[in-house]
């Protein structure tokens, strides 16, 4: 009977059904399984309450969606362009780092692409990259900068891990500093192989000091963000949901009273398609946690781990094991779901091997950002595919050079703990 | 006649959510400004996060309007006509009957915290706050029983509709 309800549930699964109910349903089975009432699942989604740092989402979701209906990707893209535009290949690099700041900013909710990417798909064509190229560069950074402080993923799987109470732990205020320097490899390969692959001539555009200093004019409201918010957490002066609360204040500010570029009359509509992914998420991460709860009460992650240890005796074939799981689940699960199933299950198996969370993390995220523009679910193929009108299959063999470098970056990032945890002061 | 009654629920959905976001962001910013001078507001704490509450409900309320909630669709773009139809019925009613009985789970919580007298803050019982919660999942059954029956625009579907401004 449990297997015939688990089918059902997995066919659900096939044909669309919302995840959060699938999630529910699976807990709601196992509560009846072990005989508690189904209350205990609102107790747990209630718990979403007890979270300090989970205002960090809504507040930075909100920065996000109204950052990218203002002007601020076409002025992001103008000052990296006059900052980088002239090197070798450096259309490749401006979108490569533009990407990723964008990204970074608006929590890898597949805006970039439409916001960023459509900026920049025409101006790499123009300058004769191939058509190929160019598709394969917008798509895959579309998901760059995930690594990055305020990412909502990153922030999701901190609050995560966090709610678990393991040791060693890692909350928000360590996966910002884990992620830096996995994050800055990831951007170096691709801008990297972005001037390796460039059209053999010397620049892309001229270097001009006037066009520099009327870019960074022309973004003067933008440019402290990144400042207070990254300088503010890193230096301690700011919690992750403090930054957050600024950010968010800061820009409704911005891009509502003083630029004006979103009307008062829009707002309401922007407001409300940011707080339909905010919504989104914690009803998923709400049901993961009644769902966590059953799995641990019937003491799965021990089992999972008693077969994993069986068969699997040391930490680095453990770890590529590992990547192999996550690379197939980032191409099935979308981001945010992965984080909040995955992690209460992964994070005690990896500590067991002495994997400190925070690097399973970086692992992890890296992981999924493959997963975005990789067949068959990942989300930027098809949003790429819709704004760029090119079949989803064309987009996928032109992401195909570019998987390959982010593979290596993956595989450097899992055997190479020091550059995750370098930042952190941890006690191995 | 329910078309008008449907209209005006979304425009109040609207303006609550709009009103919730604004002074979630207002309260949050106060908040760090008055840490940054020693000046600590009990009580504020709790109501935001009892605020992002609200919004993730509210949210997930008009995410379920526009069949915007994450799924896999892998399989389901491939459908159309009579058998997008039936794919939708019954993902679409799995969701609401268990919407449902999330409904009757969390007014369990909330008579369990009115009973034993459980505070938000000093002032203000636990379940005032909590109350969202079977309100939220009791609507959204509604609203995918609705859904179920409609055969989305296969243009928009699940991308985001943000476009640059030029």
């Amino acid at each position: 009977m449990t297997w015939l309800i688990v089918a059902l549930i997995i066919a659900l699964a096939a044909f669309g059904a919302p995840l959060f109910a699938l999630i529910a349903a699976l807990a709601l089975l196992g509560l009846h399984l072990s005989d508690y009432e189904s209350t205990v699942l609102a107790v747990e989604f209630n718990r979403l309450a007890e979270s300090p740092v989970l205002i960090a989402i809504p507040l930075f979701t909100i920065a996000g969606y109204l950052l990218s209906e203002s002007g601020s990707p076409k002025r992001l893209v103008r000052v990296t362009e006059a900052l980088f535009g002239w090197l070798h290949g450096g259309l490749a690099v401006v979108a490569i780092l533009a990407c990723a700041v964008f990204t970074a900013f608006t929590g890898a909710s597949g805006v970039t692409i439409l916001a960023i990417g459509a900026l920049l798909y025409p101006a790499l064509r123009e300058a004769q990259y191939s058509e190929r190229f160019s598709l394969g560069l917008v798509t895959t950074s579309g998901s760059l900068g995930l690594l990055f402080f305020p990412a909502v993923p990153l922030i999701l799987y901190g609050i995560v891990v966090q709610s678990l109470g393991t040791t060693p732990t890692a909350g928000v205020e360590d996966m910002i500093k884990a992620g830096v320097f996995p994050g800055l490899l990831m951007l170096g390969a691709l801008a990297a192989y972005g001037m390796y692959s460039a059209p053999k001539r010397t620049h892309d555009r001229t270097f001009s000091v006037r066009e520099l200093t009327a870019s960074l004019w022309d973004a003067r409201y933008e440019l402290p963000l990144p400042v207070f918010v990254l300088g503010g957490v890193f230096l301690g002066f700011f919690a992750a949901s403090e930054a957050a609360a600024l950010t968010a204040a800061y820009v409704l500010i911005v891009t509502v009273v003083v630029r004006r570029e979103i009307s008062l009359k829009r707002l309401p509509s922007v407001l409300r398609e940011a707080m339909e992914l905010v919504g989104a998420i914690l009803l998923i991460l709400g049901v993961s946690l009644g769902l966590t709860y059953v799995l641990i009460d019937a003491g799965v992650p021990e089992r999972i781990f008693g077969f994993v240890n069986e068969h699997v005796s040391n930490k680095w074939a453990f770890l590529a094991l590992l990547n192999v799981f996550l690379l197939v689940l980032g191409m099935l699960l979308d981001i945010f779901s992965a984080t909040v199933i995955m992690a209460p299950i992964l994070v005690p198996i990896a500590i067991s091997y002495g994997i400190h969370p925070a690097h399973l993390g970086v692992i992890f995220l890296a992981n999924m950002q493959l997963g975005y523009f990789t067949p068959p679910v990942g989300m930027n193929l098809f949003i790429a595919s819709f704004r760029f009108k090119t079949p989803v299959l064309t987009l996928a063999r032109a992401c195909v050079p570019f998987f390959f470098v982010l593979l290596a970056c993956v595989l450097v990032i899992t055997y190479w703990p020091t550059l995750s945890l370098g930042l952190l002061n941890h006690s191995p | 006649m329910v078309k008008r009654i449907l209209r005006l629920l979304e425009t109040a959905e609207n303006v609550v959510m709009a009103l919730l976001a604004v002074t979630l962001i207002l309260g949050a910013a106060l908040q760090v400004g008055l840490r940054l001078f020693d000046y600590g507001v009990i009580w504020l704490d709790p109501v935001l996060r009892a605020l992002v509450m609200w919004i993730a409900m509210l949210g997930a309320l008009a995410a379920a309007r526009h069949d915007k909630h994450i799924n896999l669709d892998a399989l389901t773009r491939q459908l159309s006509g009579m058998s997008l139809r039936v794919a939708r019925i019954c993902t679409f009613l799995f969701a609401a009957g268990i919407s449902v009985v999330l409904a009757r789970a969390s007014m369990g919580l909330v008579d369990l915290d009115r009973e034993s007298g459980t505070m938000l803050t000093e002032h203000i019982p636990a379940w005032w706050s909590e109350i969202i919660l079977p309100v939220g999942f009791g609507l959204m059954a509604l609203r995918f029983t609705l859904r179920a029956f409609v055969v989305p625009d296969p243009d928009v579907g699940s991308i985001p509709t943000a476009e640059p401004t030029q």
